[in-house]
């Protein structure tokens, strides 16, 4: 039997944001209209990982309104403010606290009027749920969100918001390292099953576990999607990828010569989401697109030393390192 | 129906599956114009002279645009402005891009480009991070140090926690450089509106530092230059820095038409950053119980010949060069370093992608000389809250390590009660 399974675990840590006492702002604004639907404007790119989505989520949530009636403007200088960089895991952390707190004094504006309406005497009496805006215990007096938002722009209210959140942190010294360089950290372990083949070198990742805090996922199918693409990511590290160079020069500069992992070499992936609530996030919210990719390699790697008992200490891990790994642990015999 | 927590369909789902999604590569305009860029064969060099004239004869080519029509700032970059747009003197890496050529089809542009001539003068170049980091050696920027930046972190005292450890592992890991491999390569198009205003449609990941970038090549006003970024087909930190940004906005500004590049995937490897490689000498030590003693960590990153991210990234990744642990005894040296490769950056992970590599590693070997579980190990060193990082920082909310490795155990099917000392978890 030339096929030895092993199974190789790997946790880390993660500060999200600039860091380092940088200034990590994100700003956003929304207005609510006259039928209770809200536009949110916020210069946060999405690139595809669902950043307009978890930002439409969370406005709604914070006005109390249907996921249905926010449409967010993102990423545009004539027309959206400045939110900081599509990076560092920040967007849903920074951006969702920029959007959250233009949403809150849009709402609070709702509700000054809303509340001499509804005969209560603070706005901390008004909930806002699903288009409806309620008396706090006493759910039974309500009037609908579109009735609410009509009457109190006749009366002259314009139902803006805008919210700036600032990322802290301190820079570290620059002598001794010491500060609090981020805030917040993420945290997770991956679990990865893989079967080397000794006489080929070859690698099979068969299944990875992958366990990650993000605080609160505000959208679960995202924080999966987030959590197999880094998967991939670090397959490809662990197993495939290289840019060559001669003389600096890139010799493999297309998809036939760099390899990225195909669906063939996607191992399973059981993603498990753990919410520890940050209470400086939005809705308890931290981040999970770098994050997720972060400890693959080091479980494939732990895998295969505990499969062959080999540890490669150089990426890739080619089928030519396993043999010849294997043969200088056999002492320089074939087995 | 709580909307946190659900996972409702995504705002852009149906424009992405019926195919009405707009990447910048689907935009045009009337009159539009098209960019080759024509970059440098050589790491590094001096450019001795450039000859556009049977370039000009091409049919369909417009301008060949080089340094010198500039009219701001030829540097860009997100920290130090190091990289020219248009690389004037010397290329020091096969990325310069040193002639721009514009034409009204994009086979035009491409012939163009190939019939500009550019004498080189081949210069002696670095390729070797180590190397470059020796007093001595030749400056890749003469007017800043090769290291371009080092952090030191120091915590208790290091010869009393390896002397108080019963098992040291000693090691050297290496990464390898990687690039982002983003579905779509770079597109851009640039056009002046009905208000001579500048707007700039394209792939990003941050308009608004884009505009930053932008009007200071152009030497332009920021409120009249718009920056859009229309369906972006992944980044991964590709792209954070500059690549066609400024190159599209001075063919639309010297045409007076609208311009547009879109790379092909083998420029696209050539035309964005990359993963730094890094070296990692790792030296860990336990007690016989699996306490970690000390940790002495040397980590050099290989940034090429621009520095884009490379002091943050450094920074992070010596931060989080312990791992997740508690470890009484740290130092820690991350370098920064150039050379003549192709420039390194921003990648998932920003520097604390590669140092897992070299910490986990070392957790594994402790474990099987210790002769404990790979969970145990960690279980008895991870963050917990309220514990303190190697830089001093109190983990005062959401720590949630040990519950993830509890969940993931489980699943793996591991007999947690066996591997948790005491038999229970927390």
């Amino acid at each position: 039997m030339s096929k030895k399974r092993g199974i190789g675990m790997a946790c880390f840590f993660y500060g999200t944001g600039y860091g380092n006492g940088f200034p990590d702002v994100s700003t956003a604004t929304v207005e609510i209209h006259e039928d209770g639907t809200a536009t949110v404007r916020s210069g946060a790119v999405d690139c595809g990982q669902g950043s307009s989505t978890v930002l439409a989520q969370i406005a709604a949530a914070e006005l109390g309104v249907p996921y249905t009636w926010v449409t967010v403007i993102s990423a545009d200088t004539d027309t959206t403010p400045d939110a900081g960089t599509t990076a560092a895991t920040r967007q849903t952390y920074a951006s969702g606290n920029a959007v959250q707190m233009a949403c809150r004094q849009a709402r609070e504006t709702l509700f000054e009027y809303t509340r001499t309406l509804l005969g209560v005497n603070t706005i901390a009496g008004l909930v806002a749920r699903e288009g409806f805006i309620y008396v706090k215990s006493y759910p039974a007096k309500q009037i609908p969100y579109p009735e609410a938002a009509t009457r109190a722009r006749l009366a002259g209210y314009r139902l803006v918001g805008q919210g700036s959140f600032v990322t802290h942190t301190t820079a570290v010294d620059r002598e001794t390292g010491q500060g609090a360089p981020y805030w917040p950290y993420a945290f997770g372990t991956q679990i990865a099953e893989v079967e080397v083949d000794t006489e080929t070198g070859q690698v099979q990742v068969l299944k990875l576990v992958a366990a990650h805090d993000v605080g609160r996922a505000v959208n679960r199918q995202g924080v999966e999607g987030q959590i197999a693409g880094g998967i991939g990511q670090g397959v490809g590290m662990a197993l495939l990828e290289k840019v060559h160079l001669q003389e600096g020069r890139i010799v493999n500069n297309s998809f036939s010569t760099y390899l990225i992992p195909t669906t063939m070499d996607m191992p399973e992936v059981e993603p498990l989401i753990v919410e520890s609530h940050e209470p400086t996030g939005p809705f308890g919210a931290k981040g999970v697109g770098e994050p997720a990719t972060i400890p693959t390699v080091p479980a494939i790697i732990n895998a295969i030393y505990n499969a062959v008992g080999v540890h490669i200490t150089e990426l890739p891990v080619t089928p030519e390192k396993i043999l010849a790994a294997l043969k200088e642990k056999d002492g320089g015999t074939k087995e | 129906m709580p909307t946190i927590g659900a996972s409702p369909a995504r705002v852009d789902a149906r424009a992405k599956v019926t195919g009405q999604a707009v990447y910048p590569a689907d935009i045009s305009f009337p009159g539009m114009i098209y960019g080759q860029t024509v970059r440098s064969p050589y790491a590094h060099a001096r450019i001795v002279s450039i000859d556009t004239a049977a370039a000009l004869q091409v049919p369909g080519v417009l301008c060949v645009l080089t340094a010198r029509d500039i009219p701001g700032h030829n540097g860009q970059g997100v920290v130090f402005q190091d990289m020219p747009v248009l690389a004037r003197d010397e290329v020091r890496s096969v990325n310069d891009v040193v002639a721009l050529v514009g034409a009204t089809t994009p086979a035009a542009a491409r012939a163009g480009a190939a019939r500009v001539k550019i004498t080189y003068e081949e210069l002696p170049a670095l390729f070797d991070p180590v190397a470059a980091m020796q007093p001595g050696a030749p400056r890749v920027h003469p007017a800043r140090d090769n290291i371009i930046y080092h952090l030191p972190i120091r915590k208790g005292n290091i010869e009393a926690g390896f002397a108080a450890a019963a098992v040291v592992v000693e090691n050297t890991y290496r990464t390898q450089l990687l690039d982002h491999a983003f579905l779509q390569p770079e597109a851009a198009v640039a056009r002046l509106d009905e208000r001579g205003h500048l707007v700039i449609y394209v792939a990003t990941q941050y308009v608004h530092w884009d505009r930053t970038e932008v009007a200071r090549v152009l030497g332009w006003n920021q409120d009249r230059i718009r920056i859009v970024a229309p369906a972006v087909g992944g980044a991964f930190g590709g792209r954070e820095d500059m690549t066609l940004q400024a190159l599209v906005a001075l063919l639309a500004l010297h045409t007076r038409r609208p311009a547009k590049m879109v790379l092909s995937r083998e420029e696209s490897f050539l035309a964005h950053s990359k993963r730094h490689p890094m070296i990692m000498r790792y030296k860990t030590g336990a007690t016989r119980e699996g306490r970690l003693t000390a940790l002495e960590a040397e980590i050099i990153g290989d940034s090429g010949a621009y520095s884009s991210w490379a002091p943050n990234i450094l920074r992070k990744a010596a931060i989080h060069a312990t791992g997740p642990y508690v470890i009484p005894h740290v130092k820690i040296d991350a370098y920064a370093v150039y050379t003549n490769n192709p420039f390194t950056g921003a990648m998932r992970g920003f520097g604390a992608t590669q140092p897992p590599l070299a910490y986990e590693s070392q957790m594994d070997e402790l474990a099987a000389r210790l002769g404990i579980h790979p969970f145990t190990i960690r279980w008895l060193n991870a963050f917990r809250q309220g514990d303190v990082t190697a830089t001093g920082q109190v983990l005062e909310s959401s720590v949630g390590l040990v519950d993830t490795m509890v969940q993931a155990a489980r699943a793996a099917g591991w007999p947690l009660e066996q591997l948790i000392p005491g038999g229970k978890g927390e």
